[in-house]
């Protein structure tokens, strides 16, 4: 009976947080019951556990994420809060006023050659700022039906084409087998493919646990985004990977 | 330096609730996100999963609901908590893709048949865990009225408010909000023992 004795909340209390575990308080409601649970912080492990009850009954158990996935969700809110980032100068600014009342009088070819370091330099500057901007890489991601938990991505920089492979949960393979990364090609691009239309791109290797990062050069193709039809992953036979015998078992989709 | 900043703000963080975490992600505080994140990821994922059955998919719907949380204002920390609203909304994003999923296929496959005929192979989107329930919860279960059973299960499975619940079953909305919250308590009740 003793007021000070915080054992049971009285039943409107409880109907009150079983309505704030299934999210239908209705504005009174709320501003009382956030009043309450200020008044008595303890409410909130009466409230974790109205929400175990729900959730024993109508929610399947937990399932842990792969480890990946919180980083590439914070790296993903990242880029979302500062979007500024990907902008780059105009490459015109880079370029320097020549002096031209130094030049006058000199050689023709001076002003050439000078011209073709500007030129060059320029080409470097603008080089570098593609490389840095990160909106200009190219993701690749591999899925898989048959391999539970794996994933892959390739990341390519087509300016400078060198890219990131990261695999992870591929079941390492026996001795003489090997996954073997595919650049598929749309039909009549003008490179030299194999009979599926593929350029072998790398040999992997896994580790032990299935989890592979490997930077890597790929083929020219990459400048040319709209000619690559697929990213796949196969299993080849170690001594001769090129023959691409395997089926895919991750591939980019559609 | 950067990390041991931000570890230090992530501990005074995980000591609040829900809706105070979420309100610091609402004024802007990064770190918010990976606290929420760490608490309720094995729910929407193990949601997620079990919905589309394939882990690339339910990776990319987790992290669709998680950055939802940053870009929109849907979840009113006053009126409900955090998990259901979030458990809510991945099951209903989750149903939404394997509807568009199966039309796709469906079409595909008409088109390569090269005729119309229906096909017959509707996933059980109204996926019911009956038979991993436990015995304990089984028996808690049935001790609600059906009534009471068939609104909780509208509301937090097919996501209805309350006001279309009680249009759906012609029933007024006083009755479902009682009945929903008088269910909800009985099983807390009944269930307290197995909580331990």
């Amino acid at each position: 009976m003793a007021r000070s004795i915080p054992s049971e909340p009285s039943e409107h209390l409880q109907l009150m947080i079983a309505g704030y575990v299934l999210g239908d308080l209705d504005a009174d409601e709320a501003i009382e019951f956030e009043r309450l649970l200020t008044a008595d912080p303890a409410l909130a492990a009466e409230v974790a556990q109205m929400q175990n009850a729900l959730e024993m009954a109508y929610a399947p158990a937990e399932v842990k994420p792969p480890s990946h996935l919180r980083s590439a969700i914070m790296a993903a809110q990242a880029m979302e809060t500062n979007p500024r980032r990907s902008s780059r100068p105009a490459v015109t600014r880079s370029v320097r006023r020549f002096p031209w009342n130094q030049a006058l009088g000199a050689a023709a070819a001076v002003v050439i050659a000078a011209l073709a370091i500007n030129n060059y330099q320029l080409r470097q500057a603008l080089q570098a700022t593609q490389t840095e901007t990160p909106s200009e890489t190219l993701t690749y991601v591999l899925q898989t039906e048959t391999v539970e938990d794996a994933s892959a991505t390739v990341v390519v920089n087509p300016v400078t084409l060198e890219a990131t492979l990261t695999v992870r949960n591929l079941p390492p393979l026996p001795p003489g087998q090997v996954y073997v990364l595919w650049t598929v090609l749309e039909q009549g691009a003008p490179f030299t493919v194999d009979d599926k239309s593929a350029i072998l791109t790398e040999v992997l290797n896994v580790d032990a646990q299935g989890n592979a990062f490997q930077t890597l050069i790929v083929p020219k193709v990459y400048r040319s985004e709209e000619l690559v039809s697929r990213v796949a992953i196969t299993v080849e036979d170690a001594a001769a990977p090129q023959r691409h015998e395997g089926a895919p078992v991750m591939i980019t989709s559609l | 330096m950067h990390s041991e900043q931000s570890g230090s703000t992530e501990e005074s963080l995980s000591s609040q609730t829900d809706a105070e975490v979420y309100q610091s992600l609402r004024a802007g505080r990064a770190e918010a996100l990976g606290v929420l994140y760490d608490r309720h990821a094995g729910l929407v994922y193990g949601l997620a999963f079990k919905v589309l059955s394939n882990p690339q998919e339910a990776e990319d719907l987790t992290q669709d609901i998680f950055l939802n949380l940053v870009r929109s204002s849907a979840y009113d920390p006053k009126r409900g908590s955090l998990r259901t609203f979030l458990a809510i909304l991945t099951r209903s994003r989750a149903i939404d893709r394997v509807r568009s999923r199966n039309t796709a296929l469906s079409s595909l496959e008409r088109w390569k048949s090269g005729n119309s005929q229906e096909t017959d192979s509707n996933t059980p989107l109204e996926y019911v865990f009956q038979g991993e329930r436990s015995e304990e919860v089984r028996i808690a279960l049935a001790q609600l009225s059906e009534s009471q059973q068939q609104i909780l299960k509208m509301a937090y499975y097919d996501g209805f408010s309350q006001s279309e619940i009680a249009e759906r079953l012609e029933i007024p909305l006083g009755t479902v909000k009682a009945r929903a919250r008088r269910g909800l308590l009985k099983l807390r009740q009944t269930l307290t023992n197995y909580m331990e």
